[in-house]
């Protein structure tokens, strides 16, 4: 580097002093010694390694290098545990893990490395200043056969500033050193200022990166209506929409879709399958749309003719979701005939009161001898008390209720009252699941397949009172004829 | 220019001579000859070779930035981390490329407190792959987080939006200290060793903007000696601050493992285990590099046979360390009677990750195993073939630590098998497309050998030389 320097320079060059060139550390090492001991104190060595003894042969003293990185470690520790303690313990406390606030053992890595960063970077910065360096220009370098000394040359330098500095006596004694060459260098004249160019380049430089800056703060501290630049998103903006929302994706604008025929929604078998039910939730559906159509037509026409069903279908509606009484005389009841020869017709029972829905005939599951056992084990356990063992309404509670003549009890109803006999198997279930005027429900407490197991025994229970002998399996006729006699 | 070329295969410095030291570099060389071998690297025109290598590794570092760009709009959701695997590659990974990290220092830092002269010829190729490793591993807890343009909050400063401080009772964060301290401080370390020698470079430059260029990053370096005294000084201590710090960064990265209670995780073996680890997979990726470099290059007599042999030597004991180590967790997960660590280390080698666990062992245990054998050892091509297998084991080994401890934990009900995705794949392969492009662009322009170090030693074992010759021959020797 040789274009930049720090002095102003006169017209004739100013000396430097000499420098003396040797092939070899040893001839360095010696003539070193020999300046040493003629008084010269501005002298330095170069030389392209680290040169063993060279400190005592120039009279180099140590560096106080040590002694500054030992108090940026103990600096750097300190910041690190002091730092660890107060944002943790003292500024910003929160217990993770059950740790103290103050955990010094947790401490330690970041102590440690902290120690080493601080005493590492002092050590480097530290070294260079010492050295007064970076120094990019340096009249030694204006010497060609210099540019070998960090190659394998070996240079001895008299300083012109050394108080005892004669041109002619040191030049004589380096040449008495037996140097592979000796040489005056000169102070470097060129100009010291850099090139305009480069203070443009870097003005602008500077002014550019300000733009940034200036429009982060501009936005931090300004009020603007607009929202704020999203570099970004941060989920702020996510492709999606919310409920109730429109659409361009489908014909209907609707964002909620309806369920797609034929499937179930997770967790929503419950909702879906007669056997949870007691009723059919399709042929549900389509009685709804139905009503709804009518309902639709009704308004429509509500100009021209007087309403006539209107007010029905509302309330028939209504009474889908909760049990309340319908007023209206059920329509078509599927399959509302019993498998027992029912005594009365099927069309009277929904005005007794309870939901109008399309009940299912079928068992949904097989009924065997072993559901019939199940079903008279839970009657037994939960419906007996007040319906009695035989299911005529006699039960405990009820005699009891009686007996103390309470004004508000209601009698539970005998299931071999015609109408309940009547009932399909799913609106008997209905009302196992979710009760029925007075009587709570026992949705709750009995599985699905032990309600289904209470309607087959009930249905057992009606049918014990309407069965001939013929009913009765040949083997088991002599049993019941000789109970008969018994009595 | 003309170096002295004497055929490598006919000058062995692996043999043992009794009574004799063996030269550490070989051929006649003088302090000039050095100098031109190693300026020779980045002034002569590079080798074909090295354009193709760096326009594949260069495109696959783009490769990898694109496709951080891609996670960083899209999310981590690219990659193949589900429940309960959240840790996976990027990890893996992270582990993978910081232990690589640690052959630069220690072989800096460590050998140069215990005298090993013959660190000058590969310490500084070993430095520059460390920090490209850092770099590496950096990268992905970066880009892990999950909003990576917040990574900045890792650091500890006052912040007028959060209005609160980073957890100092958690390993994550030593992490961030230690990881950063470590690649800050090797940088500074790297760069301080290289100025003597960029001098060099810039003394030798032909055309003014190299002198430029060398000039400004040299420092103004004149070789002066209260200059190399301070210098000296300033290398030992940070030899003597990176020693214990390059020890103290895979401890900490072990204890982002073993400060949790996953087992397989939550054990005292891990920070020596850790650390092993890391010097051996290092070792390897020097050998590795080294090989070729040395080839392409010609610097067979600064580079000898008896440096690789050495490495090697380091390799065959830091692998059995990790052998060893593998042994006692096994034997622990026995001993302890700790029923969740006998599960998890039967499920590492029979469980679905059995593969993964037996590449591992065979990589890392047996493979060296062979530099038992001289003829091994001090073959370039075997040794770069077990050192590839070393580091492919030493991947494994994260791997195996990471994901086959998240994904049987002590739930059962959690249990989960990892699948990487393409991007997973991709990203880790991109990640040797950049170490590579750093590590190229080391060789076309800096000094990729220490050279003034060399001149040191040359200089030192001369006189010792000539101080045996004069105690041989009866007479006394003075300095
Ligand atoms: C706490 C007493 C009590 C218990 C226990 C009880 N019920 Fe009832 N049950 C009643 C009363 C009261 C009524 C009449 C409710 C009304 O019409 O308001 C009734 C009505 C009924 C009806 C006729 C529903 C209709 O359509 O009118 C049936 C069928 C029935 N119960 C079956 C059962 C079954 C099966 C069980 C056992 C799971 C049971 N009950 C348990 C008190 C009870």
């Amino acid at each position: 580097m040789s274009e930049k320097k720090p002095q102003a320079a006169p017209a004739k060059p100013k000396s430097f002093g000499w420098i003396a060139e040797y092939v070899d550390e040893h001839s360095l090492l010696a003539a070193s010694r020999k300046v040493r001991d003629s008084g010269y104190t501005k002298t330095d060595a170069y030389t392209p390694f680290p040169v063993h003894g060279i400190d005592e042969a120039l009279g180099i003293k140590p560096t106080i290098l040590p002694f500054i990185v030992l108090g940026a470690g103990f600096t750097g520790l300190f910041t690190a545990l002091i730092l660890q303690y107060w944002t943790n313990a003292y500024d910003y406390k929160y217990i993770i893990s059950g740790k103290p606030f103050a955990s010094w053992p947790a401490n330690i890595p970041v102590a440690f490395e902290l120690t080493i960063l601080f005493s590492a970077f002092t050590t480097f910065l530290g070294m260079w200043a010492l050295n007064g360096l970076p120094k990019l220009s340096n009249p030694l370098f204006n010497s060609e056969r210099f540019d070998r000394v960090t190659n394998d040359r070996f240079f001895l330098h008299v300083d012109s500033r050394d108080k005892y500095f004669n041109r002619e006596s040191v030049k004589d004694l380096l040449a008495g050193t037996k140097p592979e060459s000796l040489e005056e260098v000169v102070e470097d004249s060129s100009p010291t200022a850099l090139p305009s160019v480069i203070w443009l380049g870097l003005g602008f430089l500077f002014c550019a990166s300000l733009v940034p800056v200036a429009v982060v703060l501009n936005m931090r501290a300004g009020n603007d209506e607009n929202p704020r630049w999203h570099v970004f998103f941060d989920m702020d903006f996510q492709p999606k929409k919310k409920a109730q929302q429109t659409t361009t994706i489908f014909a209907d604008a609707r964002i909620a879709r309806p369920q797609v025929p034929g499937t179930v929604a997770r967790g929503s078998l419950v909702n879906e399958d007669p056997f949870y039910l007691g009723f059919d939730p399709t042929k549900q559906a389509s009685l709804n749309a139905a009503n709804n159509i009518r309902l639709v037509s009704a308004a429509d026409d509500k100009a021209e003719k007087p309403a006539d069903t209107a007010p029905d279908t509302a309330s028939e509606k209504s009474a889908t979701t909760d049990p309340v009484k319908a007023d209206e005389p059920a329509k078509e009841t599927p399959a509302a005939n019993p498998p027992a020869p029912t005594p009365t017709p099927a069309a009277t029972p929904a005005a007794a009161g309870g939901p109008n829905l399309p009940w299912i005939t079928e068992f949904p599951l097989e009924v065997d001898a072993s559901l019939i056992a199940l079903g008279k084990t839970k009657f037994e356990i939960y419906c007996s008390v007040c319906h009695g063992y035989a299911g005529d309404g006699d039960g405990l509670v009820h005699r009891r209720a009686e007996q103390l003549q309470q004004g508000y009890w209601l009698p539970p109803t005998s299931v071999h009252d015609p109408r309940i006999q009547a009932q399909p198997i799913g609106n008997i279930f209905y009302t196992i699941s979710n009760g029925k005027g007075k009587m709570a429900g026992y949705g709750t407490v009995l599985s699905p397949k032990e309600r289904w197991a209470i309607v087959s025994y009930v249905r057992a229970l009606q049918r014990s009172r309407n069965a001939n002998i013929e009913d009765v399996p040949v083997e088991m006729r002599a049993k019941i004829e000789e109970a008969k006699k018994a009595e | 220019m003309a170096s002295i070329s004497i055929n490598p295969r006919e000058i062995d410095n692996t043999v043992e001579l009794p009574g004799q030291r063996a030269p550490l570099i070989t051929g006649k060389q003088t302090f000039n000859s050095v100098t031109e071998m190693v300026c020779a690297v980045a002034e002569k025109p590079q080798p074909m070779l090295w354009y193709i290598l760096f326009g594949f590794s260069s495109l696959t570092a783009l490769m990898f930035v694109s496709l951080i760009g891609y996670l960083i709009l899209t999310g981590v959701g690219i990659w193949g981390n589900m429940s309960p695997v959240f840790w996976a590659w990027p990890i893996v990974n992270f582990v993978f490329w910081v232990g690589i990290g640690h052959a630069g220092t220690l072989i800096s830092a460590i050998l140069f407190l215990f005298r090993q002269n013959w660190r000058t010829s590969i310490n500084r190729a070993a430095e520059a792959m460390t920090i490209f490793a850092v770099i590496c591993a950096g990268i992905y807890p970066g880009i892990h987080v999950g909003r990576a343009w917040l990574a900045f909050w890792l650091l500890p400063y006052p912040s007028l939006n959060l209005w609160m401080w980073p957890q100092f009772r958690s390993p994550l964060l030593w992490d961030v200290f230690a990881v950063g301290t470590y690649a800050s401080t090797s940088l500074v370390f790297w760069y301080m060793g290289m100025v003597p020698d960029i001098a060099t470079y810039r003394d030798r430059s032909k055309t003014p903007l190299r002198r430029f260029i060398y000039g400004i990053l040299s420092l103004g370096w004149t070789g002066s000696s209260r200059h190399w005294l301070r210098y000296e000084k300033a290398y030992t201590i940070l030899a003597a601050l990176c020693a214990p710090l390059v020890l103290s960064v895979h401890t900490v990265v072990s204890f982002d493992f073993a400060v949790s209670q996953l087992p397989g995780w939550h054990t005292t073996i891990f920070p020596p285990y850790f650390v092993a680890g890391a010097i051996f997979s290092g070792f390897a990726m020097v050998v590795t590099l080294l090989v070729p470099v040395r080839a392409i290059y010609k610097l067979e007599n600064l580079i000898t046979l008896r440096h690789l042999e050495n490495m090697n030597k380091i390799i065959l004991a830091t692998g059995s360390l990790v052998g060893l180590a593998y042994a006692t967790e096994f034997f622990i997960a026995w001993y302890s009677k700790n029923q969740y660590e006998g599960f998890t280390f039967m499920n590492r080698a029979f469980g679905p990750y059995w593969w993964a666990y037996w590449i591992m062992v065979s990589c890392n245990v047996i493979s060296p195993q062979l530099f038992w054998f001289k003829s091994l050892r001090v073959s370039p091509i075997w040794m770069v073939v077990i050192c590839i297998f070393v580091n492919i084991g030493m991947w494994f080994e994260r791997f195996v630590i990471t994901v086959t401890s998240l994904s049987r934990d002590f739930l059962p009900s959690s249990w989960g098998y990892f699948n990487p995705t393409m991007y997973d794949g991709l990203m880790f392969f991109g990640s040797f497309g950049v170490f590579m492009t750093l590590f190229l662009l080391f060789c076309r322009f800096l000094p990729i050998i220490a050279i003034s170090e060399i001149k040191g030693i040359m200089s030192i074992e001369a006189h010792r030389e000539a101080h045996d010759k004069a105690r041989a021959s009866g007479g006394s020797h003075h300095h």
